[in-house]
């Protein structure tokens, strides 16, 4: 099976990363995978095409925004690989209700928003994944968790660099601050003179984004400069993704927060891999139980939700016990996350 | 027979007359002809739809890339019409290796952003059945087919004979009108121009109507695209009337105005022995056309009387022979226009299509 990506695709992306090992993997299956583009010579590891003709499956990859091809480009892709074909991964459950959770992160702004990407959705796919566990009402709607574990790309401790950080949260703050702001953050201010450097890796920690609105809502880069100057938490820039398990790896511990809304829609990220990647101890603030359908029973050790602040320093103060923790969670996940397993789950997903 | 005719239409530009009267040739001949998509209330003489049931042939109309529909309208007529059920008339030459004449292009990715290979595979992507505006296409899996075509019903004022046409012609506001955007004929119109001041005292003052005749457009000096010249200075040195671009449904009234109306194809057009809107629509108005294109083509598309509107011995002497004795060439237009009406109404655009799209 030959499948086609078409999805927007950024080196500092998460998508784009787990789209790079269907890339590798498939191939050890009889399979060819490609991004839909030109080479971008700063993403070797990416197989790039424009050879519609050469696939027989596409794979739409949408986030919040529907990402499109030109109008030319469109019409030699929708001819060459027909509707049967053709699959949609909602990765920001845009294909959802309107749904806005506690007043403040939302899939849709609006009822008319929500219906033109339902019609965009099931004009182009008769297929739509989601990438979370449980299954369905709608016959249209597949689970399938887009992600996938590789053990070889465990970060070993020897060849880990040194650590600069005692706290890391590596991701953008694209709807993180209720988490962040609200809650990671009170809880480390009483502790924080008992903990080493602190680090906010990615975009708009620091300052929205100069797009201004067009860039999102206003309240999706909240954040408060003055409240970090004070704890003394570093921003640094997004990493590229080939950079992320390394620069995760600079931390003692990692604080996994997810979107809001993906919360809510139960989404599995690729942040509940790639974390345990790293030479790291990830403390996670997620919903327990998918937590621990995805890591097995032994994540309930890595949860955030209470004694945030305690919990944080006696991960510090224990590293050997939580390292074994997270050992016993990366077996779990290698044992069954694998990409091949995830290769075949693609192509299972559309028919013949 | 069910037609949708996929393309976009703009009540100021590109063929919106000619799709006019093709829904009105379907009303007429008892064919169920629509565009597809949502009604347009600036187009109340447009039959619009986006029922794709019970489709006998989608007839693509492409001159530029939005006259590919947007999406989810893209999707649902490529899926839901087999390709074979599908026609593609590519109205601007893009289905070609890149054509250069002069300044005029078929392809130029700083234009649209396309390359020329993206015209050919999307236009391919929609059928099999590729057909462009002109007899001779250079591309063997190209058909011929004009597309555009003549309407007798649409003669402004019918005369009975050359004789009542010349004296009814000899009044008018104006010596000569072009209607057309400032795109690609510069070179000619200047040239014309040049011809006609030495007849302008006799004819008339000319007036150009269209887009960007007063000033070259900035996004042409930006992007560097040449063959959107002007002249202010020369323009205004002959005297010359400029007008913004007009409705589609104001231009033959208007050319109905003035004593001469030239017919100018871009120079791509006449390489490639295309026929445009205007190849047409010019012999509705009230007015003597002046056919500047080669003489072979005319004979081919006009019939041989459209000779005589062609300026062999140049325009100063064509115009100033017209103006002294004028039933000759009115004679020529009144021929022209039964051949036109004989060859090349849409009744039989409709039977060519057919024809070619093996339905």
């Amino acid at each position: 099976m030959n499948i086609l990506f078409v999805m927007k695709h950024r080196g500092n992306a998460g998508n784009t990363h787990a789209v790079a090992n269907y890339i590798r993997v498939a191939p050890e299956y009889g399979h060819k995978v490609a991004m839909y583009g030109d080479p971008h010579p700063h993403l070797p590891e990416l197989k790039f095409s424009r050879d519609v003709k050469s696939f027989d499956r596409a794979a739409y990859l949408f986030e919040s925004e529907i990402y499109r091809l030109s109008r030319l480009e469109e019409v030699a892709m929708l001819d060459a690989i027909e509707k049967r074909h053709r699959m949609i991964f909602d990765m920001d459950g845009m294909y959802n209700p309107v749904t806005k959770v506690d007043g403040y992160d939302f899939n849709h702004a609006t009822e008319s928003e929500s219906a033109r990407w339902k019609e965009y959705y099931e004009t182009l796919s008769d297929i739509v994944m989601k990438p979370m566990l449980a299954r369905s009402d709608d016959p249209r709607v597949r689970p399938m968790i887009f992600y996938g574990y590789d053990p070889a790309l465990e970060m070993k401790p020897e060849a880990a660099p040194a650590k600069k950080y005692d706290v890391m949260h590596l991701g953008h703050n694209w709807w993180r601050w209720r988490d962040v702001g609200g809650k990671l953050l009170p809880a480390l201010e009483p502790v924080r003179d008992r903990i080493g450097e602190i680090a906010l890796i990615g975009l708009w920690w620091d300052a929205p984004p100069p797009e201004g609105k067009d860039a999102g809502p206003e309240a999706a880069f909240q954040s408060d400069p003055a409240l970090l100057k004070r704890l003394c938490i570093r921003t640094e820039p997004s990493v590229m993704y080939t950079d992320v398990v390394r620069t995760m790896s600079t931390a003692k511990i990692n604080i996994f927060t997810q979107r809001p809304v993906l919360h809510h829609f139960k989404h599995i990220t690729l942040k509940y891999f790639e974390i345990f990647y790293a030479d790291t101890i990830p403390l996670l603030m997620l919903d327990p139980a998918i937590a621990e359908q995805v890591y097995g029973p032994s994540a309930r050790e890595l949860m955030l939700a209470e004694n945030i602040g305690e919990k944080i320093l006696d991960a510090l103060a224990r590293p050997g016990h939580y390292r074994d923790v997270v050992m016993t969670v990366r077996k779990h996940l290698a044992a069954n996350n694998s990409y091949e397993k995830r290769m075949a789950e693609l192509v299972s997903a559309i028919p013949d | 027979m069910r037609l949708l005719i996929v393309t976009s239409v703009d009540p100021w530009t590109r063929s919106v007359s000619t799709i006019h009267k093709w829904i009105d040739a379907g009303r007429a001949l008892g064919h169920d002809i629509a565009v597809y998509g949502e009604s347009d209330p600036d187009l109340p003489g447009l039959k619009f739809t986006t029922d794709l049931a019970n489709v006998d042939l989608a007839l693509f109309v492409v001159q530029v890339p939005s006259d590919f529909p947007d999406m989810p309208y893209l999707a649902r007529v490529l899926d839901g019409i087999p390709k074979e059920k599908r026609a593609i008339v590519d109205l601007w030459g893009r289905y070609n290796d890149t054509i250069r004449v002069e300044h005029d292009f078929n392809h130029l990715e700083k234009l649209d952003g396309h390359q020329g290979w993206e015209w050919q595979e999307a236009i391919a992507a929609v059928s099999e059945t590729i057909l462009q505006p002109g007899l001779a296409p250079k591309r063997n899996d190209v058909k011929p087919f004009l597309f555009h075509g003549f309407d007798e019903g649409s003669i402004a004022k019918r005369y009975a004979s050359a004789g009542e046409a010349a004296a009814a012609w000899k009044k008018k506001p104006y010596g000569l009108m072009y209607a057309g955007s400032n795109w690609q004929r510069w070179h000619q119109v200047r040239a014309f121009l040049e011809g006609y001041a030495q007849v302008r005292e006799q004819a008339g003052i000319a007036c150009l109507i269209g887009w960007d005749w007063n000033a070259r457009p900035d996004w042409a000096v930006q992007k560097a695209i040449m063959g959107v010249d002007t002249d202010a200075d020369f323009l205004a040195a002959q005297k010359v009337e400029v007008r913004h671009g007009v409705r589609f449904d104001e231009i033959v009234g208007l050319l109905g105005q003035a004593k001469f109306a030239p017919v100018i194809h871009r120079p791509l057009f006449r390489e490639l022995g295309f026929v445009t809107n205007r190849t047409f629509e010019t012999f509705y108005a009230d007015t003597i056309p002046v056919l500047m294109l080669p003489e072979d083509f005319v004979a081919e598309i006009y019939g041989a009387a459209a000779r005589k509107l062609v300026p062999s011995q140049g325009v100063a002497s064509f115009v100033s022979d017209a103006l002294r004795k004028p039933e000759p060439y009115w004679d020529a237009v009144l021929k022209t226009r039964t051949h036109l009406a004989a060859k090349h109404s849409y009744a039989t655009r409709l039977e060519e299509l057919k024809k070619a799209a093996g339905k």
